[in-house]
C-alpha cells in the first residue's frame, strides 16, 4: 500500500431527515496517512453529519465506504468505527471535569486493565505516562481534568481518542491501521496562544495519525491543513490540495458563504449609515473588563444604531454580549444606559427595566416550548396585557393577550393554527419569530442580539431580518454577536472587530462589506 | 549524617501526604477541632473509655446509614431509602427467623438489594427524581415495620438468638465497629480499586460527556441504587446488633437526616461528581464528634436533639453551597 | 382539527385530567358501596369539611412550591409549630399570638427560599433542614407536651356555624380561590410557572427568578401557618402528633390533582380535587378500620404513582 492511498474513503454519501431535509449530497472525502485534512462550512452545511455518519452516529441512506482500499460497511455504532480506526473529539461536553487525569485517559476502556474485578492502576498510570511522552503532552496524571487550561483539556482528549483506537484495534498487531481522529471545532473555547499550542501538539502528532478538521474559522485551517473540503447545503462545493494549489483566505470564504443576494434586502431598510452624530447616545460602554474573556471593550451605541462585534468564535464576542444582558457578570468597567449607571453584578431582569433585551437563535433556551404562543408573547409584555382594578393589583386580560399575540403573528406571518398552538410543534423558523415578536412588541431601546438567525433557512432568515431592521429603523438600538458575515453586512452600521478579547479595528458597513467581499 | 538526611526526607514525605489528605479532606480539620474543643472543655468525661467506645459504636452506626447512599450522590442523585432498607429488613428478619433460623440475617443484604434495583429501575426507566422515590419508598417501609409491629402485638421486634453477636472478641472494640469495618472496606475498594467509583464520578460530573465516552449511563445509574442499598443492607446488621439485635419501629425523621448530614459533613457535594465514601467516612466522625461532644456539656438538653440536628445539617448544607455555585438548581 | 380527539396524544396530554377524574367518581362509587351511610348525614358533611379544610390551605402552598420546580418538605413542620406558637402564646397575650405565629413562618418561608435562590441549596435538602429545625422548636416550646385550649373565643375562628358550614370552610376555599386567582390571572402567577417550565428562559425574558422563588416559599410557609392557625382553633390545641405524617397524603394531594413534580404543569385549581380525593379516601378507610401505617403506605403508592404518570417527559434531559 501506498503512502499517498487513501486509509479511509467515502464515496457519494447521501443523508436526509425527516424525508425532507436532505443534509448530504453525494458527498465523497478521503484521508491519507499522516495528514491534517480540513472540512470547512457553515454551520448547517452538512459537515456534523458527515462526521457522525463516519463514527457510525447516522447510517446514511446511500454511498460506499472504503477502509485502506477495501470496501467495507459503514460503522453500525462508535466502537465499530474505532475498530477501523476512526475516533471522534467532540465540539463540548466531551471533558469531564471531577475525574483524574488518568481516569479520563481510560474512561470506558478499563476492561483491559482489570483483573478478578480489580483495576490494575499501576498498569493504567505506567501506560499513560508512557503514552504522554510519546505524544509529547506534559501535565500532572493525579489532577483533576478542571484545573488543566482549556487547550491541555483537549489536547488530553485528543491523547484519549488517538489511545482507544489503539487499545481497541490492538496495540502491537494491528500497527497497519493508522488513528484517523475527527475534531469537531476544537479550538472554539480557545484563546489564540492556546490555539497555536493545539495546533504545534497536532502537527507533531501527525506523523503517527491522521485528523480530519472541522471548522470554520478559515485562517486556523489554511495554516494546518495538507488538504480542505469545502461543504455547502450538503455538497461538496471545493476540494483543495494546498501543497499543489495557492489559494487565499478569501476565496475559501466565498465558497463558504457562496453568493446570494442580499443587497436587496439591505438596500431597501438601510437608512442614515453613518449619521449617528446627531443621535442620543443609549448605551456607552466603557473599558469593560472579565478576566480571561475580554479587556477594556468601549463604545458607545447611539439610537437606532446596530454595532456589531465580529470575531472568531471563541474571541469573547458572545461574552461581551452576555455582559450587557447581565447573564454573566463583569468584573470592572462601566455599562450606561442613558447616562444610567448600570451595576455590573446585576440580573437580567434589572436590565430588561432598563430597556435592554436579549434575543437569541437558541429557541430552546428562551422560549417556553410547552406554552401557547400567546404566554411566549405576552411573558415580556405584562404591562400591555393587564388591568389594575386596585393600584396593588395587576390582572391579566386574555383577551388582550390574545389580541396583542394575534396582531404579532399577523405580522411576522407566523404560521401556525392558532395563538392557543404550544410553540414546540411550530418549525424552526417560526419559533424564532415568537421568539423576536415579543421583544419586537416590547420594544426595549436596546436590544442584544446573539446569532439571531442561527439554524433556520433562508426565507424565515430575511423575515427575521426585516422584523429587526424595522425595528431598527422605529429607533432601536442594537448589539450583534454571530458568525455570519453576512449578518453583520445586512444589520449593522458599524462593526467592531475583537481580537482574543480586545477591541481591533473599527468599520464602517461600507468598509466592512469591502473587507469580506460581500 | 546521611541517614539523618534520609529522616528527613521520609519525615517530608509523610508530611506533604499528611497535608495533601487534610488539604484534599476539609473534614479532617473538624475532627481536630472538635476532639480538641471537647477535650480542653469536659475532658474527663470526653476522653473516658467508656465514652471512646460510645463514640466507636456511634460511628459505626452512622457510617453504615451514609456509606451506601455516598454512590447515588455521587451521580449527582440521591438515596434516602436506607431507613426503609433498615426498618423493614429488620422486621423481615424478626418475621423470618421462626423458618430460617440464623440464617435469616442475610435478608438484610437480599432486602437492601432488591430495594435498591427497584429504586434504581423505577428512576432511571421512569424518570421520577430520586429524592422524592427514595424518600417515598422510606416512608412506605417504616410504616410496613410500625405496621407488623401493631399486628403483632409486641412491643420490640427483637431477636434475641442474635445476642451473641453483641460480644465482641477484641477488648474496647465494640462489635457494632468490627460488623461495620468489612462494608466500609468494601465501599473503599469499589471506590478506589474498579472502575466503578470513576464511572460514577464521571456520571456526576457530566452526565452527556459520559454517554459520549461510551458508558451506558442507565445501567452504571442501576448499579448505583443497587450497590447503595446492598451496602446499606449490609450495614443494617451493624445497626441491628447495636441497637440490642432489634429493629426500629417508628420512624424518626433525625435518623433520615444522620446519613445525608455525614455525607454533606464530610464534603461530597450534593450536585455530584467529587467526593466518596472515604470523605463520607470522615463526615459520620464529624457528626458522631458533635453530639457526642454536645450532649456532654452542662445545659444541653438530649431532648431538642431534633432542634440541634436540624440546625447542624443547615450549616452543613450552607457551608457545602459553595460547590453549587453557578447552576440553577431546583 | 380533523385528527381523532381520542388518540395517544390527547390521552397524554390530558392525562393528568382524566386521572383524577375517574379516580375521584371510583372513589365516590367505592365508598357508597362500602358504606351506605356515606354522605347521607349532614353531619358527615361537616365532618369531612372539618376534616379538608385546614388541609386545602397546606396543600395550596405546597402545590406552588412545586409548580415552581422545587419541593417544600417543612410545610407538615410549619405548620405544627404555628399551630404550637398560637397555643401557647394564646393565655397570655390572646390573639396577638396570631401576628407572632404568622410572622415565625414567614420567616421560615423566608429562609427556605433564600437557601434555594441565593446559596443555591436544593430546595428539599433546605427545607429537609428546617423542617427539623421547625420541628425542634416546636419541641422546644411546648415542652412536647398537648396544648388545650378551652378558651370559646379560641375555637370560633375556624367553628363558627355560617349557613350550615364551619367558617374554616370559608377561610379555605377563600384562600384556595386566591390562589388559583393568583397562578391564572396575575403576572406573578404567570411568572411562577415560568419559573417551574424553564428557568433560563424565564430568567432572559427578564423575571426575578430569586424573588419569585423567594415570594413562592414565603406564601407556602404563610398559608402552612394559617391552616396550624386554624387547625389548632379546630381542635382546641396543638400536640406534637401532627406533623411529619401529614407530608405524604399532603403530597399526595397536590400529585393526585395532576401537578407534576417537574414544575411547570398543573396548578392549584387540580389540588382540590386532589384533597377531596385524599381526605375521602382517608376518612373511607378509617371507617373501615384500616391502620393508619397501612393508609400511609397506600397514599405513599398512590403519590408515587401519580407522580410517575404526571411527569411530563417531553422536558427533561438530565434527571437527578
Amino acid at each position: 500500500m501506498n503512502a499517498s492511498d487513501p486509509i479511509i474513503e467515502v464515496r457519494n454519501v447521501s443523508k436526509t431527515f425527516d424525508r425532507v431535509v436532505r443534509a448530504l449530497d453525494n458527498v465523497s472525502i478521503m484521508v491519507r496517512r499522516n495528514e491534517i485534512v480540513s472540512v470547512v462550512g457553515e454551520n448547517g452545511a452538512g459537515k456534523s453529519t458527515l462526521m457522525k455518519i463516519l463514527v457510525g452516529v447516522y447510517q446514511p441512506d446511500s454511498g460506499e465506504m472504503y477502509h485502506m482500499g477495501r470496501r467495507v460497511p459503514f460503522p453500525k455504532d462508535p466502537l465499530d468505527a474505532l475498530s477501523r480506526g476512526i475516533s471522534i473529539v467532540y465540539q463540548e461536553r466531551g471533558v469531564i471535569p471531577h475525574l483524574k487525569v488518568y481516569q479520563f485517559l481510560f474512561l470506558g476502556l478499563e476492561e483491559k486493565f482489570t483483573r478478578l474485578g480489580r483495576l490494575q492502576l499501576g498498569k493504567i498510570i505506567g501506560l499513560a505516562k508512557s503514552v504522554f511522552e510519546e505524544l509529547g503532552l506534559k501535565c500532572d496524571l493525579a489532577s483533576s481534568m478542571y484545573e488543566l487550561p482549556l487547550s491541555t483539556q483537549k489536547m488530553v482528549e485528543i491523547a484519549r481518542a488517538i489511545l482507544s483506537v489503539r487499545l481497541v484495534v490492538g496495540m502491537d498487531g494491528g500497527s497497519e491501521i493508522t488513528p484517523v481522529i475527527i475534531l469537531d471545532e476544537p479550538t472554539a473555547p480557545l484563546s489564540l496562544e492556546e490555539r497555536d499550542e493545539l495546533f504545534n501538539y497536532l502537527l507533531n502528532l501527525k506523523k503517527s495519525n491522521s485528523f480530519i478538521f472541522v471548522s470554520h474559522i478559515i485562517p486556523e485551517v489554511m495554516k494546518f491543513s495538507d488538504r480542505i473540503y469545502v461543504l455547502r447545503d450538503g455538497k461538496v462545493v471545493a476540494h483543495h490540495d494546498l501543497s499543489s494549489e495557492k489559494i487565499t483566505e478569501d476565496q475559501i470564504f466565498r465558497e463558504i458563504v457562496g453568493r446570494e443576494s442580499y443587497y436587496d434586502l439591505w438596500a431597501r431598510y438601510v437608512y442614515g449609515v453613518g449619521a449617528v452624530e446627531g443621535r442620543r447616545i443609549v448605551l456607552s460602554v466603557q473599558n469593560l473588563t472579565k478576566k480571561g474573556y475580554f479587556e477594556n471593550i468601549s463604545f458607545d451605541l447611539h439610537e437606532g444604531e446596530c454595532i456589531g462585534l465580529f470575531g472568531p468564535a471563541g474571541c469573547g464576542k458572545s461574552e461581551i454580549a452576555k455582559a450587557l444582558y447581565g447573564e454573566i457578570a463583569a468584573d470592572t468597567g462601566k455599562i450606561l444606559v442613558d447616562g444610567k449607571e448600570v451595576k455590573l453584578k446585576s440580573e437580567p431582569y434589572a436590565r430588561v427595566k432598563l430597556g435592554i433585551g436579549y434575543f437569541s437563535g437558541e429557541t430552546g433556551k428562551e422560549l417556553f416550548l410547552f406554552w401557547p404562543i400567546r404566554k411566549n408573547v405576552s411573558i415580556v409584555n405584562f404591562e400591555k396585557v393587564t388591568k389594575k382594578p386596585l393600584k396593588i393589583i395587576s390582572v391579566i386580560s386574555f383577551n388582550a393577550e390574545r389580541l396583542l399575540a394575534d396582531k404579532i403573528m399577523k405580522k411576522l406571518k407566523i404560521r401556525a393554527p392558532s395563538v392557543e398552538t404550544e410553540c414546540y410543534s411550530l418549525s424552526g423558523g417560526n419559533k424564532q419569530k415568537v421568539s423576536v415578536g415579543k421583544w419586537l412588541e416590547k420594544s426595549p431601546k436596546i436590544l442584544i442580539l446573539e446569532d439571531p438567525t442561527i439554524g433556520i433557512d433562508v426565507g424565515a432568515r430575511e423575515e427575521i431580518y426585516e422584523v429587526l431592521l424595522e425595528m431598527k429603523k422605529n429607533g432601536i438600538a442594537m448589539v450583534l454577536v454571530s458568525d455570519d458575515p453576512k449578518e453583520y453586512a445586512i444589520l449593522c452600521d458599524k462593526v467592531i472587530s475583537i481580537r482574543s478579547g480586545v477591541i481591533g479595528a473599527v468599520y464602517t458597513n461600507e468598509e466592512f462589506r469591502r473587507l469580506m467581499e460581500l | 549524617m546521611k541517614s539523618g538526611l534520609e529522616g528527613l526526607r521520609i519525615g517530608s514525605v509523610v508530611a506533604t501526604s499528611i497535608w495533601r489528605l487534610v488539604k484534599a479532606n476539609p473534614a479532617v480539620w473538624a475532627i481536630i477541632a472538635l476532639v480538641a474543643i471537647f477535650s480542653a472543655l469536659v475532658p474527663d468525661k470526653f476522653l473516658s473509655t467508656g465514652n471512646l467506645v460510645a463514640i466507636l459504636k456511634n460511628f459505626a452506626v452512622t457510617s453504615m446509614l451514609a456509606v451506601g447512599p455516598t454512590f447515588v450522590i455521587l451521580l449527582g442523585s440521591i438515596d434516602v431509602s436506607y431507613m426503609g432498607i433498615w426498618m423493614f429488613g429488620g422486621a423481615l428478619v424478626w418475621l423470618l427467623y421462626p423458618y430460617l433460623g440464623l440464617a435469616s440475617i442475610m435478608i438484610y443484604p437480599i432486602f437492601g438489594l432488591l430495594v435498591g434495583l427497584f429504586n434504581g429501575v423505577i428512576h432511571v426507566k421512569a424518570k421520577v427524581p430520586s429524592f422524592i422515590l427514595t424518600i417515598a419508598v422510606t416512608a412506605v417501609f417504616a410504616f410496613l415495620t410500625t405496621y407488623v409491629r401493631n399486628v403483632s402485638g409486641v412491643l420490640t421486634l427483637t431477636v434475641p438468638a442474635y445476642n451473641f453477636l453483641r460480644e465482641s472478641p477484641i477488648p474496647y472494640i465494640p462489635s457494632p465497629f468490627l460488623l461495620a469495618l468489612p462494608v466500609i472496606v468494601l465501599a473503599l475498594f469499589i471506590m478506589f480499586f474498579t472502575k466503578l467509583g470513576t464511572y460514577f464520578c464521571a456520571i456526576g460530573s457530566n452526565e452527556e460527556g459520559a454517554k459520549l465516552a461510551g458508558i451506558n449511563v442507565e445501567k452504571y445509574k442501576i448499579l448505583a441504587f443497587t450497590l447503595s442499598g446492598l451496602l446499606t443492607g449490609l450495614g443494617s446488621i451493624a445497626i441491628f446488633v447495636h441497637l440490642g439485635c432489634q429493629t426500629r419501629v417508628d420512624f424518626d425523621p433525625s435518623e433520615l437526616v444522620r446519613g445525608l448530614a455525614a455525607i454533606v459533613l464530610g464534603g461530597t457535594p450534593l450536585a455530584g461528581g467529587m467526593g466518596g465514601p472515604h470523605r463520607t467516612l470522615l463526615g459520620a466522625l464529624v457528626y458522631v464528634l458533635i453530639f457526642n461532644g454536645l450532649f456532654l456539656l452542662p445545659g444541653v438538653d438530649p431532648n431538642h436533639l431534633k432542634l440541634y440536628v436540624g440546625t447542624l445539617l443547615l450549616g452543613a448544607v450552607v457551608a457545602a453551597s459553595r460547590a453549587l455555585k453557578g447552576a440553577l438548581i431546583a | 382539527m380533523a385528527q381523532a380527539w381520542f388518540s395517544r396524544e390527547w390521552l397524554q396530554r390530558n392525562i393528568n385530567t382524566i386521572i383524577p377524574a375517574m379516580g375521584f367518581i371510583a372513589l365516590v362509587i367505592a365508598l357508597r358501596m362500602a358504606n351506605p351511610y356515606f354522605l347521607t348525614s349532614w353531619d358527615s358533611v361537616i365532618t369531612l369539611v372539618y376534616g379538608m379544610s385546614w388541609f386545602l390551605i397546606a396543600a395550596c402552598g405546597l402545590t406552588l412550591v412545586i409548580l415552581m420546580g422545587s419541593f417544600d418538605f417543612s410545610v407538615p413542620s410549619v405548620l405544627k409549630l404555628s399551630a404550637m406558637i398560637f397555643a401557647v402564646l394564646y393565655p397570655s397575650i390572646g390573639f396577638s399570638s396570631i401576628i407572632v405565629a404568622i410572622m415565625v413562618g414567614l420567616l421560615f418561608g423566608f429562609i427556605n427560599g433564600i437557601l434555594l435562590a441565593r446559596f443555591n441549596i436544593p430546595s428539599f435538602m433546605a427545607t429537609l433542614a428546617t423542617s427539623m429545625v421547625a420541628e425542634g422548636l416546636a419541641q422546644v416550646i411546648s415542652g412536647g407536651y398537648t396544648r388545650m385550649i378551652t378558651d370559646p373565643a379560641f375555637r370560633a375562628i375556624s367553628t363558627t356555624m355560617i349557613l350550615g358550614l364551619p367558617s374554616i370552610f370559608y377561610w379555605a376555599i377563600a384562600i384556595w380561590a386566591i390562589c388559583v386567582f393568583l397562578t391564572f390571572m396575575t403576572p406573578f402567577g404567570r411568572m411562577v410557572y415560568a419559573v417551574g417550565s424553564n428557568i433560563v428562559g424565564a430568567r432572559l425574558a427578564g423575571i426575578n427568578v430569586r424573588m419569585v422563588r423567594t415570594l413562592v416559599f414565603m406564601i407556602c410557609s404563610l398559608l402552612a401557618s394559617i391552616a396550624g392557625i386554624l387547625y389548632a382553633s379546630q381542635i382546641q390545641g396543638a400536640h406534637m402528633q401532627v406533623g411529619v405524617l401529614d407530608m405524604i397524603p399532603l403530597f399526595a394531594s397536590v400529585v393526585v390533582g395532576g401537578t407534576a413534580l417537574t414544575g411547570g404543569v398543573g396548578g392549584v385549581h387540580r389540588t382540590l380535587l386532589g384533597v377531596l380525593i385524599i381526605r375521602w379516601l382517608d376518612s373511607g378507610l378509617s371507617m373501615l378500620a384500616i391502620d393508619l401505617n397501612v393508609r400511609m403506605i397506600i397514599f405513599g403508592a398512590i403519590a408515587i404513582t401519580m407522580a410517575i404518570l404526571t411527569i411530563d417527559r417531553r422536558r427533561i434531559r438530565i434527571m437527578k
